[in-house]
């Protein structure tokens, strides 16, 4: 026999019971001769402070059984195990809802991680193109225009990946007067060079910059990189053919250190094919790597997307054969153009 | 005979106690933080109901204990449909506004904008009001729960003008704006049969938000003086590091007392039945509060955010006290309809509690 207190839903009033554990019931009765017999199966254990057991019934909400804790083990068969993390949690148990949890959001980001690499092909290239030329318009004065020049880089676009400046999908190439050493690829097959890039290298080191962005723009590394930092959000933009992103956004967009070293070995590839020396490339990487203090070390080039500039003039340097007899990715003549590429620019700020 | 069940001075136990332990509650807070990462913030909802359990079960009030009923189901569903209806919302405010804007002109874009806002007040409003009626719908105590049979639509249209009020007059009018919409709140609640009735005022709460306001406004002028390199004052050096940081710490302070101006006055004009209230925190003690707070989460780099709930509730009932009496055979079932639709919105607007 367990003395208990019974609050019955109806009032707040407590009524002393005297409780005794049956088969499948608990039973209940007072003083006054009243009784009654619960069914185990309503019962439900309530959160109580160490030292109380506080039942409630599925039947009656605010039906509550007060009990003290040492009536525990005569009523622990009729009540079964309490609950702990939320039933569908304990049904499995708490280690393997960890480990199956941990399984299923590492899939899941991997999948969020991968999806913009499978994706991306699938595009098709006219939403993008849209997007490009929203961004870009024709680049209004920051471009450079003079027709020569545009003619010698253009000349160099197709000595690098022959055919590429026309058709539908053409390579759209534009000298930028940006005081920046850098080029880019944006959506919808626009590959920007900034002018120092031009006036501070020469033919053969600009036709491996060019061959990367190239290869970036052809394996649809843009595209995976706007689905990859703007999210899914980007897709449907790309189809509304509507901006969303402003063009600094869409420039600062980087890429895996898969796309870069893909983008790579394609400018490898197509710096060979087009008998132009990789030894100017290389000692730009080189360059590069000195100004801006990069250091060979696992973790720096395991943390960083890009890869250093120092490696991949490795790479560029190690596809040097020196039996090949390299030609100029320009002449003279088209060269000279080129670099007054931004004569009549205007200057920016 | 009736029973009572009473608090006065003469009686030796604190009229609200809460005997919760760190001990006890640390394994919760791990295991719900471990869930919550493992099932991509899914468990959440769980995670919460088996907080509020926890805190509940170990606060006593007179001589029974606290009881939260709520379910981690519950409140997942709640928050899936306040999810979607957020998303529609933005949905509607990222393409719809534009396309207005576009097609009828910057004036008709402007008014949807302003039309928005005021939805967004509303349903702020609604959300204040559903979430406090929600919970206490899941709170129990010796069987009996509370609620409220109103659904908060009257509240939510006149928290659009209070919203109002206080912006347009640069905050002049928000303690008194924020104590009516207290008492618009409370004063719909119940806890059995017995109303909830809240009469606060502005009074003790006016002195300290303006000077806090006046704080915020000097502070500002001062760490911008301070802080732009155009103006020379006293010198170079320490001037510049030390009295930035002095005038926010100031900042800080006022805020704080203010706060707890405002919680003292909303528990001293708030009653239920014959049960009076008093929240007696001080000023120092919401300072010592949350230096805490801020420290322990310096020192556990983050980690003892997962303890902030517990710390927080356990601070509020230490200086919550309950005066008068209680005829717990009056206290009777509360009829109020039990909401099924759970805190969602308060949830996915991440309002805190009570």
């Amino acid at each position: 026999m367990i003395e208990g207190k019974l609050y019955d839903g109806v009032t707040a009033h407590p009524h002393d019971v005297r409780v005794s554990v049956g088969d499948s019931t608990l039973d209940l009765a007072q003083d006054g001769g009243w009784s009654d017999s619960v069914d185990a199966t309503l019962l439900k254990r309530r959160d109580a402070p160490a030292g109380k057991l506080r039942l409630g019934r599925t039947d009656l909400p605010g039906w509550r059984l007060l009990l003290p804790a040492e009536a525990e083990p005569e009523l622990a068969a009729l009540l079964g195990r309490p609950e702990r993390y939320g039933r569908w949690i304990d049904r499995i148990g708490l280690v393997p809802a960890l480990i199956a949890g941990g399984v299923i959001t590492a899939t899941v980001v991997g999948i969020g991680y991968l999806a913009p690499h499978w994706i991306a092909p699938h595009v098709p290239m006219s939403w993008e193109r849209n997007v490009g030329t929203a961004i870009v318009g024709d680049f209004g004065d920051l471009k450079c225009r003079d027709p020569k020049g545009q003619q010698a880089l253009e000349a160099l676009v197709e000595k690098v990946s022959p055919g590429a400046t026309k058709g539908p999908d053409a390579i759209k190439i534009a000298a930028l007067n940006v005081p920046i050493f850098n080029a880019a690829a944006l959506p919808g097959g626009y590959i920007v060079v900034f002018k120092p890039a031009i006036t501070e290298t020469d033919p053969d080191a600009l036709a491996g910059v060019l061959a990367h962005e190239i290869g970036h723009v052809r394996r649809r590394h843009v595209t995976e990189a706007l689905i990859r930092e703007l999210g899914i959000g980007a897709l449907i933009r790309l189809f509304a053919g509507g901006v969303g992103a402003n063009a600094e956004q869409i420039v600062s967009l980087s890429y895996t250190r898969d796309n870069e070293a893909q983008a790579d070995a394609d400018a490898i590839a197509a710096l060979k094919r087009a008998n132009i020396s990789p030894k100017p490339t290389a000692a730009l990487f080189s360059r590069l790597a000195k100004e801006t203090g990069e250091t060979r070390g696992f973790s720096a080039e395991f943390l960083q997307s890009h890869p250093l500039s120092g490696t991949r003039a490795g790479r560029f340097a190690a596809s040097f054969d020196a039996k090949t007899h390299y030609q100029p990715a320009l002449s003279q003549p088209e060269w000279d153009a080129l670099a007054e590429i931004c004569r009549d620019a205007s200057h920016t700020r | 005979m009736n029973e009572m069940a009473s608090v006065d001075a003469a009686e030796q136990l604190p009229s609200i106690q809460f005997t919760g332990t760190m001990r006890e509650y640390l394994p919760i807070a791990a295991t719900n933080l471990l869930l919550t990462v493992v099932t991509l913030f899914v468990y959440r909802s769980w995670a919460k109901a088996r907080e509020r359990r926890y805190l509940w079960s170990r606060t006593r009030f007179i001589d029974d204990e606290l009881e939260w009923t709520g379910t981690g189901q519950e409140m997942f569903v709640g928050f899936v449909i306040v999810a979607l209806l957020l998303g529609l919302v933005w949905l509607t405010f990222n393409f719809g506004l534009p396309a207005i804007a576009l097609r009828f002109g910057p004036a008709a874009g402007l008014c949807t904008l302003l039309a928005f806002y005021i939805l967004g007040m509303f349903l702020y409003g609604l959300a204040r009001f559903r979430g406090l009626r929600y919970r206490l719908s899941r709170t129990w105590w010796r069987g009996i729960r509370g609620g409220s049979s109103d659904g908060g639509w009257t509240y939510g249209r006149k928290a659009i003008g209070y919203y109002l009020a206080s912006f347009l007059l640069f905050g002049f009018l928000y303690p008194w704006a924020q104590a009516k919409l207290w008492n618009e709140r409370w004063n719909r609640m119940s806890f059995g049969p017995l109303d909830f009735e809240a009469q606060m005022t502005s009074d003790d709460t006016k002195g300290p938000f303006f000077a806090f306001l006046g704080a915020a406004i000097i502070g500002n002028l001062v760490i911008g003086l301070f802080t732009n390199p155009n103006i020379i004052v006293f010198g170079p050096g320490l001037p510049r590091l030390v009295v930035p940081i002095l005038a926010y710490l100031a900042i800080g302070a006022t805020y704080l007392n203010f706060l707890a101006a405002y919680y003292r006055s909303a528990a001293e004009w708030t009653r239920i039945g014959e049960l009076e209230f008093r929240l007696n925190a001080e000023f120092a003690d919401w300072l010592k509060f949350y230096l805490a707070t801020i420290g322990l989460a310096i020192i556990t780099l983050g980690l003892a955010m997962a303890v902030y709930e517990f710390r927080k509730w356990r601070f509020i009932a230490a200086h919550l006290e309950a005066f008068g009496t209680i005829d717990v055979d009056q206290l009777t079932q509360s009829q109020t309809h039990a909401p099924r639709e759970a805190e969602g919105f308060l949830d996915a607007l991440d309002i805190g509690a009570f």
